[in-house]
């Protein structure tokens, strides 16, 4: 390789290799990774971006121990939990159940899945308003057709704060499966035609077939889909936030809505550093177990 | 593909009824979004009204009230004006008020546009280098390298919104078009370095290679052949990016106000009397949405790659 690179003219295939990647590489370091270190010596110190003049004390661990000892804090992990395991359950049924559907190749396949895949290319933000309209309890329209089929009276989807963790996960829901659907659909197409065809002339009933040939090859796309959506719903911010900000009080205050009030809103800088610091831990941590897990049910 | 029936085709029943459910289901899906398009044709009123209305008399101003800012004014005073110009002066004066002004919807769009372009830009340009480095050349750590890159998305936005502020605040970058290119670029990256290095793999080497036998050098190679070859990826990467960067609300909030402010933190606060103006959230919210779904159509064939960061082809 390397001789017949010298025998080119121009720089070397090294040298054209560093200055191809150097400029990613020093973007990424100078807004992400710089203010990832920025961030992890904030959370040491007691400082607030607000007050400019103030003395920046060092800490140490007392932010860490106050986030982890605060009842407050488990609740927020609580809330981002249930949000989390519903889409995922959700979003995992109905995806697949869909993916199942559309593999049956039918006329206008394509066309309908570029239909049902829209809601997941909208902008979340706005899709939360346009929700709160839907939700609204005097005109809303989700309002009307649920009482269509059985009339609760009026409700309120998001004022409500046994209702509001469940509108989250609605919308959600709506907005994604199309993306568990996609995926799914992908795994199910790279099953060759044979692994059936031998199953049938083994007499396999359609169910050991869907059980011993259709689920194994498409639990690892599932997977890698439910990965995918369990980072991006671990840190959900912005549907939420303009859905139903947080409330109503705390209901739905995820991780990062809770950590945007304590940052943006009261100012405590240094406080909600650690604090972004523990999530980051804990979706790297998780990430990292999951794949570990996902990369054992392939090799099987 | 052939006309014998693999036991994976289902027979015309079961196809029926999975074609019935799927429809369906797509119906009910995209109710959500056909309601916001018809709400931006309602009148306020209309859109207030319950039961909702399925049927009603189209009216523009959603997007009279979107465009506008408005006040209120008393008879006689309205009275005394001369006759309105135009039909949509017409339409806010029988709402007894007076247009006082363009919204700040036009110019938050435009930013839309503005960073979302040059985001785009950026981030499939230096996108596309680094990729071809990374598909063609012996990187030390290139495993690594690429798992940091794909890694920098799993920061929450708001975790590394607090330093990018105060860093913004010192370099005089905060609210600027130019510090929000900066951001959705980088952020953007490992979107487009991903994508690209996939779709670079699949480009022969031997094109390059014949190309730099006849005298090219490695960056003539580069520029005159490879990334010819790559057209379609790069495309399909920049529709991503630029949806990402239209799409983007977390950093466009925390970090915009006046100047350099987006569409999405912008759509929320569309105020009218009394209230949020459903009519006119619905006309900026279709305005907002309509190339985004004009690209996922043309996107179609490469949603897949994109949505999984190329980590599933089809």
């Amino acid at each position: 390789m390397k001789s017949a690179a010298k025998k080119f003219k121009g720089l070397s295939d090294k040298a054209i290799a560093w200055i191809f990647i150097a400029p990613t590489l020093i973007l990424l370091l100078a807004i992400n990774i710089y203010p990832l270190i920025y961030a992890i010596r904030m959370s040491f110190t007691n400082f607030y971006a607000n007050k400019i003049g103030r003395e920046v004390k060092f800490v140490g661990l007392k932010n860490y121990k106050k986030i982890l000892g605060k009842e407050e804090i488990w609740e927020k992990m609580q809330i981002t939990a249930h949000f989390v395991c519903w889409t995922l359950v959700l979003q995992a049924l109905i995806g697949l159940g869909l993916a199942l559907l559309l593999n049956k190749k039918f006329k206008g396949n394509e066309l309908l899945t570029t239909l049902i895949v829209l809601p997941m290319m909208l902008s979340p933000a706005v899709v939360g308003v346009f929700w709160t309209y839907l939700y609204n309890p005097q005109v809303g329209l989700f309002n009307y057709v649920v009482n269509f089929f059985y009339d609760f009276g009026i409700f309120d989807m998001i004022g409500s704060s046994t209702l509001a963790p469940w509108s989250i996960v609605i919308v959600d829901t709506w907005m994604w499966t199309p993306f568990t659907m996609l995926i799914c659909l992908a795994g199910l197409r790279s099953i060759p035609n044979y692994l059936y065809e031998a199953a049938e002339v083994d007499r396999a009933s359609k169910w050991q077939q869907f059980i011993h040939i259709t689920l194994p090859s498409v639990l690892p796309f599932l997977l890698l889909a439910l990965l995918f959506r369990g980072i991006e719903n671990f840190k959900m911010f912005d549907l939420v936030a303009e859905l139903t900000s947080g409330g109503p009080g705390s209901a739905t205050e995820l991780a990062s809505i809770n950590l945007k009030r304590e940052a943006f809103e009261k100012w405590k800088t240094g406080y909600s550093s650690a604090f972004a610091v523990i999530l980051f831990v804990t979706i790297f941590g998780f990430g990292n177990v999951y794949v570990k897990v996902m990369n054992k049910i392939k090799e099987r | 593909m052939d006309t014998s029936r693999s036991p994976l085709e289902a027979t015309g029943f079961s196809r029926k009824l999975a074609a019935t459910i799927i429809i369906v289901y797509m119906i009910v899906t995209l109710i959500p979004i056909t309601w916001m398009v018809a709400t931006s044709f309602k009148s306020v009123d209309s859109a207030i009204s319950y039961p909702p209305e399925v049927f009603f008399e189209p009216s523009l101003e959603g997007y009279v009230n979107l465009f506008t800012n408005r006040s209120r004014q008393p008879k006689d005073y309205l009275d005394s004006l001369p006759p309105p110009d135009t039909w949509y002066e017409e339409l806010v004066r029988s709402r007894e008020m007076v247009i006082t002004g363009p919204s700040k919807f036009l110019p938050r769009y435009s930013n839309s546009l503005i960073i979302g372009f040059g985001a785009t830009f950026f981030s499939v340009f230096l996108g596309s280098l680094a990729a071809y480095a990374l598909s063609r050349f012996k990187v030390p750590l290139k495993d690594d390298l690429l798992f940091f890159i794909l890694s920098t998305r799993m920061f929450p936005p708001i975790a590394v919104a607090v330093p990018i502020f105060i860093m913004y605040r010192k370099l005089g970058l905060g609210d600027t078009h130019v510090g929000m290119i900066i951001l959705y670029t980088v952020v953007n990256l490992s979107l487009s370095v991903w994508l690209l290095k996939g779709f670079m793999d699949e480009i022969p080497r031997e094109y390059e290679e014949a190309a730099m036998i006849d005298g090219y050098s490695r960056m003539q190679a580069f520029f005159k052949v490879v990334l010819p070859q790559a057209t379609t990826g790069i495309a399909a990467t920049a529709i991503f990016c630029m949806i990402f960067s239209w799409n983007e609300y977390a950093f466009a909030v925390l970090l915009t106000q006046f100047n350099a402010q987006t569409a999405p933190p912008f759509i929320p606060t569309i105020i009218g009397e009394g209230g949020l103006d459903w009519p006119a959230i619905g006309a900026g919210t279709t305005l907002f949405l309509i190339p985004v779904m004009i690209f996922t159509v043309v996107l179609r064939k490469h949603l897949l790659r994109g949505i999984t960061f190329g980590a599933v082809r089809k």
